[in-house]
């Protein structure tokens, strides 16, 4: 380290008994029970989701069609878990999925930051044109892309690839990326970063050592984002792969929807299954955001 | 030391895409010649965990098919339904097919055909198969007299029937469409939905309007329209028309058909909140051997054909249906023998297994005597034999464009948005425009 | 500081990778679609080149001002949408308790694959035992509406599950944005004893205007080029009433095979697309910021 940049960086926490709520007059208490309530309804609504899907994945069709979405089956059809788990290559497809959004992730949060970074900190002719030229990169709809696609990674021998599947996941996510990034990079003071410079730190140093921890709360709230497109994702990975053994989760869904008819508790239980490490995921890179803060009050 | 962490990052980058092509291309097995063995790709619709049965057999014939041609291996990839024809069409735009896959009939192959993407079969069909299909069905894979698919599966539509429902509003299977307008109001007026139907996927709507059609106007007349040597603004495809709405008028359907799937509409018939289902006999499983669905039920469900309106020209032994999937070769496969051999093989036994293992009705001739099956299949196989008619699905028999066109104006009839002269009409100017091409 | 913040070598190479993806599987997709758009093309044989006829005939398709139109209906919803979702980040943003909880729990939809929240409004709409019109119905309404199958209702019954769907997306970025807010900044506004409305209306708003900025154009492009949970829950029907403009696309090339003219509408969606993001500019370019 040639320099001890967060020497500050002792992180500024009120303490919690300043609330802004303070003062308790009746009517602040009635306010506030108000708000409570909005808030406990909104939340019930937000997390009833989950629940119905647990019960939609103990179910058959029959129960799933004509019980109440939250009444619980008689008997609980585990057996629907046991039969996701048996049937084809789930813990391949697991890896895979994982791999995919991993890498895919990976590559468009460190990509994007770049871009961001050099059309918001660094000076040069042609910034505006190029972020133009990437935000376009938004405006394309999914199935207009997949023949040209498909016939660009035949050119390179890339279909039944993972790298066909990794490479589109970031290439159509760097847009949306890039633009999340970009409102927060404006907000970022530049202080810390000029003061870098004074003292003679390298731009890579900078980028790498000072904004990239500052950014952290949406990096993780843009990886959150990545996270859940990618894990779903299921249109490019049929077109571009047809191998068995670099399928992802998404194909568990599929294994049972049929020509006439469709197996939807089986479905109910391969959701339950891959939403779990997501959710698990989330949890963790939600912390994220607000830790973030602490390293991101380096400038005190 | 920052610039070795960008390095170092850029390196990790660069590897893992040099690992991952690395480890595909490996794997990688081009159709065709790789080492002494030759592989043939083969695509289907049948995923393990929705159709087990059928995925069985396919695996089965499969492993025999290599236990007989030691230089051959099949490849298989399987994909549902939906995510298999677009995965077709994007293949196809790139000419890159399976060597040997799943194709539709008439409308739907079209395309592929013209575009020279097909293997004509016709020596696989000459070299002894012909007599095996039944009578009408490798035509509709036939175009200007040679044969592009065979097919594996053969369905008809009867009106299955709740029987405990019909007996406890006293009802007789209808004969007649005055007498099957009874039943229906009957039900209607004791709060029993009498027709499930589940319309947002259109073509479930159209079986009605098919069969209405048939009965009116005898089975030429549909055809007739679709193939240009007839009208669609015959009067007995308007008054077709107008007896779907009359149904509609009746409340002869459960309630908000138009917004619901098959599998919805199918429910109210297995709950027992609708009396009367019309659908292809690919649902004989649900009302036989399915396990999920109460015994009870299942017990009780019989069929009917479509009743023969009083003054009209149709026949009741004239059935909707036809052939389902069917096996395609790819025109530009390299191992195209081999490819053939193997459809020939799957097509031969396929149909020795299919009903009896998988409950589904082969293309080919089933021999009762040999097979144990559910009453309820002997008497659809039955019914078959004695068909005097089979009118294809008409979202089959019509090309792509036209066929959307139709199914829209099925949703927008059965919803009253359309009156019947301008659904004729309508009809009559998709097919017109579709001929001038 | 000019001098290492304008490193001509440095910016290639942090733009570079990015850009090389972008045009390679997006831009060279684009021109491809706008030349099938040229062409009379079924998606298997030879491509016969028509020059504008397709656009020509785009622009005198009264279908496709019909999706366009609906398309844009889930865009201004969308956008409309978008005041709560910041409202509720305020609110969580702020020093309440819970806060934490309540906003991982709000975020959980948004982890959600399309199928699971069709099914799960499917559920909701279904016109005889759904959960909307049970309720419906036990508060005294006699015939419920069959939600997703009146061509009136169909459209705006979808647009509801659309908007619930991207909650989650749209209140983490805000949230995101008010805790990168320095705490100091709030700090002092309180000590000169503003409300915390006050606090919310002239300060965090006015700070987090750039990432507002930003999701409207996101909610705009993204609601133009919609697709997901109306192919699932109404395939565009009844009879084209919920039909937009992505689904309209999908449906003339891959159900009907008409490969050339639905190029041009994928083209022509792009094209919509800059111009409306144009107009969002012009609007709101008061101040000057990169946006």
């Amino acid at each position: 380290m040639n320099q001890p940049v967060r020497k500050n960086a002792a992180p500024v926490i009120l303490p919690e008994k300043q609330s802004s709520f303070g003062t308790h007059s009746l009517w602040n208490r009635t306010a506030y029970g108000i708000l409570y309530l909005f808030l406990a309804i909104v939340a019930v609504f937000q997390i009833f989701p989950i629940i119905w899907l647990f019960l939609f994945s103990l179910k058959n069709n029959q129960e799933v069609f004509n019980m109440s979405p939250f009444a619980l089956p008689e008997h609980p059809k585990w057996e629907n878990y046991a039969k996701v788990w048996t049937e084809g290559n789930i813990s391949q497809y697991f890896m895979n999925s994982v791999v995919y959004t991993v890498a895919a992730v990976i590559l468009t949060v460190v990509l994007a930051s770049m871009v961001t970074f050099a059309i918001t900190r660094m000076n040069w002719k042609g910034s505006k044109l190029v972020l133009g030229l990437f935000m376009v990169g938004l405006m394309i709809p999914v199935h207009s892309t997949l023949i040209p696609l498909f016939s660009t990674f035949t050119q390179f021998n890339l279909i039944d690839s993972p790298l066909s599947v990794i490479l589109s996941y970031t290439a159509f996510n760097l847009p949306i990326t890039i633009m999340i990034l970009l409102g927060f990079y404006e907000a970022l003071p530049r202080e810390v970063e000029e003061a870098a410079v004074m003292d003679g730190a390298s731009i890579n140093h900078i980028f790498f050592k000072i904004t990239l921890p500052m950014t952290s709360p949406v990096i993780a709230t843009a990886a959150i984002i990545n996270m859940i497109y990618n894990w779903n994702e299921f249109v490019f990975v049929n077109t571009f792969i047809s191998s068995d053994s670099y399928k992802t989760l998404t194909v568990g869904i599929q294994n049972f929807i049929g020509q006439y008819t469709t197996d939807w508790g089986a479905i109910g239980a391969t959701l339950v299954i891959s939403i779990l490490p997501i959710l698990i995921a989330f949890f963790i890179l939600s912390n994220r955001i607000v830790e973030g803060i602490a390293s991101g009050s380096v400038k005190g | 030391m920052f610039k070795k962490a960008y390095t170092m990052l850029l390196a990790c980058v660069l590897l893992l895409t040099v690992v991952l092509a690395g480890c595909s291309g490996n794997s990688k097995e081009t159709s065709g010649e790789s080492g002494s063995k030759k592989t043939i790709k083969f695509m289907h619709l049948w995923p393990q965990g929705s159709s087990k049965q059928q995925n069985m057999i396919v695996t089965d014939i499969i492993k025999q098919f290599e236990a007989e041609h030691k230089d051959v291996k099949v490849e298989v990839e399987v994909l549902e339904n939906e995510q298999y024809k677009n995965k077709i069409k994007v293949l196809s735009s790139s000419n890159e097919l399976p060597d040997v896959g799943f194709t539709w009939a008439a409308g739907y192959m079209k395309p592929f055909v013209e575009g020279k993407l097909f293997a004509s079969l016709d020596d696989v069909l000459n070299g002894g198969l012909k007599d095996s299909f039944i009578k009408g069905t490798t035509e509709a894979y036939a175009t200007d007299g040679k044969t592009y698919g065979l097919p594996l599966e053969l369905n008809i539509a009867p009106i299955y029937y709740n029987k405990q429902i019909f007996e406890k509003y006293n009802l007789e299977v209808p004969k007649t469409y005055s007498e099957f307008q009874n039943v229906v109001q009957t039900l209607e007026k004791n709060g029993v939905a009498p027709i499930a139907l589940g319309n947002k996927d259109r073509w479930t709507g159209s079986l009605w309007y098919m069969y209405l059609a048939d009965r009116i106007g005898g089975s030429e007349v549909l055809n007739k329209a679709i193939n240009r040597s007839g009208s669609f603004e015959d009067p007995a495809l308007v008054s077709a028309a107008d007896e779907v709405q009359k149904l509609v008028k009746e409340n002869a359907f459960n309630k908000g058909f138009n917004g619901l799937s098959n599998d919805e509409g199918k429910s109210e018939f297995l709950n027992g909140k609708a009396a009367m289902y019309l659908m292809g006999t690919w649902e004989l499983p649900n009302f036989t051997t399915n396990e999920e669905i109460p015994k009870d039920f299942r017990d009780n469900v019989g069929f009917f054909k479509f009743p023969t309106v009083e003054g009209g020209k149709g026949d009741i032994n004239s059935w909707v249906g036809g052939p389902g999937v069917g096996l395609f070769v790819a025109e530009n496969s390299k191992v195209k023998d081999e490819a053939k051999e193997f459809v020939k093989f799957f097509v031969e036994k396929w149909g020795e297994q299919s009903v009896e293992k998988a409950g589904v009705i082969p293309a080919t001739k089933v021999d009762t005597t040999k097979v144990e099956l559910p009453q309820l299949y002997v008497d659809v196989l039955n019914e078959l034999n004695k068909a005097s008619n089979l009118t294809l699905f008409a979202d089959v028999q019509m090309s792509a464009s036209v066929a959307e066109t139709h199914l829209n104006l099925i949703q927008s009839l059965f919803g009253g948005e359309v009156k019947p002269s301008d659904f004729a009409k309508k009809h009559e100017d998709a097919l017109k425009k579709e001929e001038g091409k | 500081m000019d001098k290492v913040m304008s490193n001509k070598k440095v910016i290639a190479l942090y733009i570079a990778p990015a850009l090389f993806l972008v045009l390679a599987l997006i831009y060279v997709p684009i021109v491809q679609t706008g030349y099938f758009g040229m062409t009379k093309w079924n998606g298997v044989g030879a491509k016969e080149f028509i020059g504008l006829e397709n656009y020509m005939a785009l622009i005198k398709d009264e279908m496709f001002w019909k999706t366009a139109y609906h398309s844009l209906m889930l865009a201004v919803f969308s956008v409309i949408s978008l005041i709560g979702y910041l409202f509720i980040s305020i609110i969580l943003a702020g020093k309440i308790k819970g806060a934490d909880l309540l906003r991982k729990i709000y975020l959980i939809p948004m982890l959600l694959a399309s199928v699971a929240i069709a099914q799960l409004w499917l559920k909701i709409y279904h016109p005889s035992n759904g959960i909307l019109n049970t309720i419906l119905v036990s508060l005294g309404v006699e015939n419920p509406p069959s939600w997703l199958a009146e061509p009136g209702l169909a459209l705006y019954a979808i647009i509801v599950p659309i908007i619930w769907q991207y909650a989650g997306f749209y209140i983490l970025i805000y949230y995101a944005a008010l805790k990168n807010i320095p705490e100091s900044l709030l700090e002092a506004a309180r000590i000169d004893g503003a409300t915390p409305w006050q606090i919310a209306l002239k300060i965090k708003l006015p700070l987090i205007m750039n990432v507002i900025k930003v999701t409207i154009v996101l909610a705009v492009v993204g609601s133009l080029k919609y697709f997901d949970l109306i192919y699932v829950m109404t395939d565009g029907g009844p009879n084209g009433s919920s039909e937009v403009m992505a689904s309209y696309m999908y449906h003339r090339a891959f159900k009907e095979f008409d490969f050339g003219y639905g190029s041009a509408i994928g083209f022509f969606l792009l094209v919509i697309c800059l111009v409306v993001t144009w107009i969002i500019r012009k609007f709101t370019a008061a101040d000057e910021n990169v946006y």
